[in-house]
């Protein structure tokens, strides 16, 4: 009678049997890596949070909740903002688990090698979920270990602060520097499929970066530990990198895995124009008119016709056309589809970002002539010539172009004017005009609007958490 | 000279009676009937014996020197010697001290019924039936008592001739004989572990009379809606987008239809049953088969049904009893998306937001969709896709009886339920747009449900003079096992083959078993003295596998007491009284129902969260549940007091009940912080409150030769309140981009709608203004601006039945009611909104257009919901009281029956839902959007319309006859 009643689980495991040998501990690993290729915040809600709330994209599609990322009028009701959020954390808690977990496992087909390894990996994955909270929510409640518990005072933990949270990513990614080699060996679909110690460096160079007190010599220390890494990383051909035909690439240093398939990235069929899409309705992002004209008024031909492509669209597009069948620009960096699932990816890292960065760094330590050699590297592969910013803040906003040239639809753009402090004022300036209302688009852009606000129903679940200012 | 009589007193159907009282006229000396109706008494030879019994005709009978006296007792009160069926035995329904209702055939007869809970719906009190639409798919769902769960499920145990059972729709009402719907914890305290909810017991019918009889009844009718609701037509359709800034070639776009026209249509239904039974000696047969099909008033909306039935009872010898009851349904629907918006493919929303310019197919065959969004128009998402579900069930038992003494009995059970359900799913590869894009999508998906249950109970019996005992002790062992496959393809070549073999691409497949255990002993003693005072006490202990080691059992015990206050001496000359029975009782009952995993208390280690390293798909695992040792029994502690008065001759009874029903360590799948990486955790949490007050009235008005007039008359008030959630309030049920509009509150009930006040419309900017929480109107509050907007429970509910016969004819009139809801109208701002290219209710052409003007209509504001918040605005009364059903029949007269060749052949029409009063605006009051949903959103979530399926007005006309 005591057996019939003591049922273990058919189709799952548990936490007591799950986390005992080798091939566990690398299950528990994939299971952390799955969040960069199943959750919608890295499927596609970044270029939401990022270029779209700035003033490289319009929202379009039919969910009034990505307006709000468009048009900065976000709430703290917003169903993505919450979804991000929440897919973060999840990302953190198998993070967690790998961490908790895979030290104790005491199966000799484990070397104490490979565990450091796997330890090392989880605390990259933990660090780039973090750094993904931390600059669009601040201070974010700090959860390191996996909940045993669901009493509240053990679940309800409050906000930490900016500067703790940051202190955790910079702790993390340093013990993954130290845990993680430079490849796993020559098969780049490996190299570029795992934290490395290049991307944990590469990361740790954002981070010092985006924190609010930029730390650029730390950000040249890790730049240059990428570019000069044993990895070999170099650039390739601007198309290369997105004509889906070069996967894990030179220049990749980290980059989420798709198949197509089994696991395959369907945001692209939400984004691709008709003629790829076979669909008629109005795409859910769409290139600005201010973002076009950047590339035009450089003359920058590579990259724009990497990063948009222009067609005929059946609707009225209100900043493109205000007829039907209209030309309307359509994101292009993402652009394999079959069957509504894509191979595409979104590069979770790679050099061109670091090079810009290391400029960037170099500039504002006063290296102004240093940052332009970096600068005209980046924009020497896109066919153009050198740049004429010589003083160190005109070289500042030539930086910040050419990022922006550069990185378009990659989930940088935002990040970017906030690390500048231009968020008020490029946002402000936009001149962009709605053809159909012949109104010119108001974004009131504040200083408090940098931060998303936090989720609602979260608050409501955890009501330690403060709100962040304005909202 | 005395001298010893004997004899046995049965009852005109020639049953035996025990427990009758049995005197000696002008003496002290008596007896009583055994429990097989047999008496002995020693007496003089002239002496005279009086006969007693409840509900029966007190009889004298002359001893004239006769040792051997038969006693036939004739009923004066039907109601009081009703035999009615209890956990794991009978009891007649004056010695009942519980909360038990039944419905009988009387009640069963009166309308055509597709499914159990039509049956029970307004038909007694205390009983709620939420219908989440009016689709012939829709599975109704039943409260009792209110709800005392907040993400378990609130349905009864429904218990099928012995056998536990959870989905009802397969069942055919057909082959019910009568429901006992056991209310209060002691009654259901015998089945502990599930009686949470209330239990609803269901006998099948049996063969009543030596010759075989057989019964045939057939109906056929039609259904319509009840009303449409007004749209924009093209020309006001074109002006409000081109007002939101949406312009296409309106060349192309030159059609103007309703879609209402296009997916509603008239629906019908027809059922036929053949039933034959009989009762010969030793045998007891009951065979059945029926059919059952409808026809939704929604386009390609179907259920049918076809089933069988078999109940045998075979006396082997007279210490010996076997029996089996066995049915097989095979049960198919093609159901229709509803109670979601456009977006989400929802048919009902999509007929009112669908443009009414586009037609329905393109030039090339392909069905249209919204010219600015993909949104398919309603027909797409009614016939772009096949969606049949198919359900085969066998559901019985067989059991052995032994009597080793007239008052023991061993009983032994052993049931299943068999339930396998396959749902397929094929969209076309060129109809619709999403069918292109994937070249088609197929799907297959099977659950199979394994149940067996082994029940052995053992039954004393014994009369001590006046004092009457039933024991009963038992144990039952129960297992589940749930197995569930699916697998989903793209790729198709064409639509000739619509299986997932002819994908090319594999997108998901995958395979669940899980299983859970239950382990019992029940223990249970009746007593009665005198039939004047009657206790029934029960006690179960139950071990469910879902717990852990040390919290595994739970243990249930109830008592109740019943005074029969008419028997007392002191009352015997008031004869206005025939019956007045007190009854209180107190019991606990249990709940393992978790909403999440069986296996929740383990912490589970969940698979699937692949990803590719090197080219190769690397398994991932990921931690799906926190683990929670200390998951428990769920208790809800119920205290009952009634009364039972029958007056006037018999002619009017009366009863009441009041009760106060508490559920602690409620079994919660309880939202976390999502910080924590998980989202919902099963825990006992918090405690719940539902008390309230049941009337039942039943009246024989008029007992004319030619006309008679029946009244039956029921209310219920419930009160939920939420006592104690720690500190936690839970949101739930999202309107698309306007976050959630049900929350779960402390000293609230559940379910109260969350929102702002509307404050009207700004006249300078035309934007929707809200009150802040320092009174000012505002056209942008903040999320703390919202409070609690309306509340979706009723203050009470009703059910008046009214019976009018006159010679062969008869006219039953079912008027049913719910006062004092709240519904939130979510449909409409879906309709009203105008934040996008949906077409709009006619409503919108109150809009706001020009600085100045008063309305009450907001501006239109394009992929903004500012103006359509949820709001009071949407909240409207839900109250109504409808003709639920009106049946006219006509019984043909002997003569021509058996003209005919026929025992009796009755016809009938009967009207359904006829006359709806109600003020509210949308299709139908009856609307509950997310009862479907499942957990907090079910619990939390009904009076919500969002795009429902309505309730449909049905014309039914029938024919019953046997021989």
């Amino acid at each position: 009678c005591k057996k019939s009643l003591d049922l273990q689980p058919i189709s799952d495991a548990t936490v007591d049997n799950s986390y005992n040998t080798a091939t566990q501990a690398e299950a528990a690993l994939a299971g952390a890596y799955n969040t960069f290729v199943s959750s919608d915040y890295y499927i596609w809600d970044n270029t939401f949070t990022s270029d779209v709330r700035s003033d490289n994209y319009y929202a379009g599609g039919d969910n009034p909740d990505f307006f709000q990322y468009d048009n900065l009028r976000l709430t703290a009701t917003n169903s993505k903002v919450y979804g991000d959020w929440s897919n973060l954390y999840n990302g953190i808690l198998k993070a967690n688990t790998v961490i908790q977990r895979v030290p104790e496992i005491t199966d000799p087909g484990l070397t104490d090698s490979r565990k450091t390894q796997i330890v090392g990996e989880a605390k990259f994955l933990r660090a780039y979920h973090y750094f993904q909270l931390v600059k669009n929510w601040g201070g974010v409640p700090l959860v390191l270990v996996p909940v045993s518990t669901t009493e509240p005072s053990d679940i309800n933990t409050p906000r930490a602060s900016v500067d703790e949270v940051y202190n955790q990513i910079i702790t993390d990614l340093t013990d993954a520097v130290a845990a993680l080699p430079d490849t796993y060996g020559g098969d780049a679909s490996v190299n570029k499929a795992r934290a490395t110690k290049g991307a944990a460096n590469a990361l740790l160079a954002k981070v010092y970066a985006q924190k609010p007190d930029h730390d650029y010599s730390k950000v040249l220390t890790y730049t240059n530990a990428v570019i000069n890494s044993p990895a070999g990383y170099t650039l390739v051909s601007y198309s290369d990198l997105f004509d889906g035909n070069h996967y894990n690439n030179a220049e990749s240093i980290l980059e989420a895995q798709f198949n197509g398939t089994t696991i395959g990235n369907w945001s692209p069929s939400l984004l691709l124009p008709p003629s790829i899409t076979n669909t008629t309705w109005r795409k859910f992002i769409t290139p600005s008119k201010d973002l076009a004209k950047a590339f035009d008024d450089e003359g920058d031909v590579v990259r724009k016709n990497q990063t948009m492509i222009f067609e005929q669209a059946p609707w009225v597009d209100e900043y493109w056309s205000a007829t039907v069948n209209g030309r309307v620009p359509f994101p292009y960096k993402q652009r394999n589809l079959t069957n509504g699932n894509s191979t595409s990816r979104q590069y979770m890292l790679r050099l061109g970002d670091v090079i810009l960065l290391k400029a960037e760094a170099l500039n504002a330590l006063g290296r102004t002539d240093e940052a332009a050699t970096q600068v005209n590297i980046i924009r020497k592969r896109a066919g153009l010539g050198n740049t004429p910013a010589t003083t160190q803040a005109d070289m500042a906003l030539a930086i910040e172009k050419e990022r922006r040239l550069e990185l378009a639809q990659e989930g940088q753009r935002w990040d970017d004017l906030v690390r500048y402090g231009r968020a008020e004022t490029v946002m402000n300036s936009l001149n962009e005009t709605n053809l159909v209302t012949g109104q010119k688009v108001n974004y009131n852009m504040t200083k408090e609007k940098e931060l998303l606000p936090i989720p609602q129903t979260e608050r409501n679940r955890n009501p330690a958490l403060t709100q962040n200012p304005g909202y | 000279q005395n001298i010893t009589v004997k004899g046995t007193v049965k009852d005109s159907r020639g049953e035996s009676l025990p427990g009758v009282s049995v005197k000696v006229k002008d003496s002290n000396a008596g007896a009583a009937t055994d429990v097989n109706g047999a008496f002995s008494i020693s007496t003089g030879a002239n002496s005279t014996l009086v006969f007693s019994y409840l509900g029966f005709a007190t009889q004298e009978q002359p001893v004239s020197g006769r040792t051997d006296i038969n006693v036939v007792l004739a009923e004066n009160n039907r109601q009081l010697n009703e035999v009615v069926v209890v956990g794991y035995g009978t009891q007649r329904k004056g010695d009942i001290t519980g909360a038990v209702s039944v419905i009988g055939k009387k009640e069963l007869d009166q309308r055509p019924n597709t499914q159990i809970g039509n049956l029970i719906e307004g038909k007694t009190a205390g009983v709620q039936v939420l219908a989440p639409s009016g689709s012939p798919s829709a599975s109704l769902s039943i409260k009792i008592r209110g709800t005392n769960t907040i993400t378990g499920s609130t349905d009864p145990l429904y218990v099928i001739d012995g056998v536990p059972a959870q989905d009802t729709r397969s069942l055919n009402p057909a082959d019910i004989e009568t429901i006992s719907v056991l209310k209060d914890a002691s009654s259901a305290a015998i089945y502990g572990s599930q009686g949470s909810n209330g239990v609803v017991l269901i006998t099948t019918k049996r063969g009543t009379t030596a010759k075989p009889k057989v019964d045939f009844s057939a109906y056929a009718g039609i259904s319509t809606v009840r009303k449409k609701l007004d749209v924009l037509n093209a020309e006001q359709y074109r002006q409000l987008v081109t007002e939101l800034g949406y312009s296409t070639d309106w060349t192309q776009y030159t059609a103007n239809n309703d879609w209402q026209d296009e997916i509603f249509r008239n629906g019908a239904s027809q059922n036929y049953q053949l039933a034959v039974s009989g009762k010969t000696e030793g045998t007891n047969y009951y065979i059945s088969g029926g059919w059952t099909q409808q026809k939704g008033v929604i386009e390609n909306s179907l259920m049918q049904r076809a089933n069988f039935k078999v109940n045998l009872d075979q006396k082997v010898n007279n210490w010996f009893t076997v029996g089996t009851n066995v049915a097989y349904t095979r049960y198919n629907d093609v159901s229709i998306t509803d109670n979601t918006n456009v977006n989400g493919g929802g048919v009902v929303l999509g007929a009112l937001t669908t443009p009414p310019n586009i037609g329905i197919f393109n030039a090339n065959g392909t069905y249209t969709s919204n010219p600015f969004q993909q949104w398919e128009n309603p027909l797409a998402s009614i016939y772009g896709s096949t969606r049949p579900y198919k359900n085969q069930r066998l559901l019985g038992n067989v059991y052995g009886e032994i009597k080793f003494t007239p008052e023991l009995k061993f009983r032994s059970s052993l049931g299943i339920d068999y339930i396998n359900a396959v749902n397929d799913y094929f969209l076309d590869p060129y109809l619709t747009s999403y069918g292109r894009q994937n070249n088609g999508i197929a799907r297959n998906e099977t659950n199979l449900t394994n149940y067996w249950t082994s029940d052995n109970t053992l039954t004393y019996n014994k009369i001590i003079g006046k004092h009457n005992f039933t024991v009963l002790g038992g144990f039952i062992a129960q297992k589940y096992r749930y197995e569930n496959t699916y697998i989903q393809t793209t790729g198709f070549s064409g639509n000739t083959i619509p299986t997932t073999n002819a994908g090319s691409v594999i997108g998901s497949a995958y395979n669940n078993k899980s299983e859970r255990f239950n382990n019992s002993v029940i223990g249970r003693v009746n007593y009665d003295y005198a039939g004047k005072y009657l206790l029934t006490a029960n006690f179960r202990a139950d071990a469910s596998s879902v717990f852990g080691n040390n919290t595994r059992w739970g243990y249930f015990p109830s008592v109740s007491a019943g005074w029969r206050i008419s028997e007392e001496n002191f009352m015997k000359d008031i004869t206005a009284i025939n019956d007045l029975k007190l009854r209180a009782g107190f019991g606990v009952v249990g709940n393992d129902r978790l909403s999440g995993s069986v296996y929740s208390y383990l912490g589970q280690v969940s698979s699937g969260a692949n990803y590719i390293i090197g080219g190769n798909v690397i398994p991932g695992t990921y931690p799906s549940t926190i683990q929670n040792r200390n998951l428990k029994w769920e208790e809800t502690q119920q205290t009952n007091i009634g009364i039972d008065l029958t007056i006037l001759n018999n002619r009017l009874t009366f009863s009441a009940d009041a009760y106060i029903k508490d559920t602690k360590d409620l079994l919660l799948g309880y939202p976390v912080p999502r910080s924590t990486g998980y989202d919902v955790v099963s825990k006992n949490v918090g405690k719940l409150r539902n008390k309230g007050l049941e009337f039942m009235v039943s009246s024989r008005n008029i007992q004319g030769d030619n006309f008679t007039w029946n009244t039956d008359f029921n209310i219920s008030f419930n009160r939920n309140n939420v006592i104690d959630l720690v500190g936690q309030q839970f949101f739930s049920n999202t309107i698309s981009g306007r976050s959630e509009i049900s929350l779960v509150r402390e000293q609230q009930p559940l379910g109260v709608f969350y929102g702002y006040v509307y404050a009207g419309v700004d006249p300078q900017t035309g934007n929707a203004l809200y009150l802040n929480n320092a009174g000012e109107k505002t056209s942008s509050p903040s999320a703390d601006d919202r409070r609690i907007i309306g509340n979706p429970n009723p203050d009470f509910i009703y059910g008046l039945t009214n019976t009018f016969s006159y010679k062969n004819f008869s006219l039953n009139i079912f008027l049913q009611g719910s006062q004092g809801n709240d519904i939130f109208n979510a449909s409409r701002i879906e309709t009203e909104g105008m934040t996008g290219p949906q077409n709009q209710s006619t409503a919108v052409l109150r809009r706001w257009t020009a600085p100045g003007q008063e309305t009450d209509i907001p501006r239109a504001s394009v992929n903004n919901t500012d103006n359509s918040r949820i709001s009071t605005r949407f909240v409207e009364n839900g109250s109504y009281l409808r003709v639920k059903t009106a049946t006219l029949s006509y019984n043909f007269p002997k003569a021509i029956a058996s003209k005919l060749k026929l025992g009796s052949i009755r016809v009938y029409a009967t009207g359904e839902n006829l006359l709806t009063f109600t003020k509210y605006s949308g299709y139908d009051p009856e609307v509950n959007a997310f009862t479907s949903s499942g957990g907090l959103a079910t619990n939390g979530g009904f009076g919500i319309d969002y795009g429902t399926y309505p309730q449909t007005r049905n014309l039914i006309f029938g024919l019953n006859a046997s021989f």
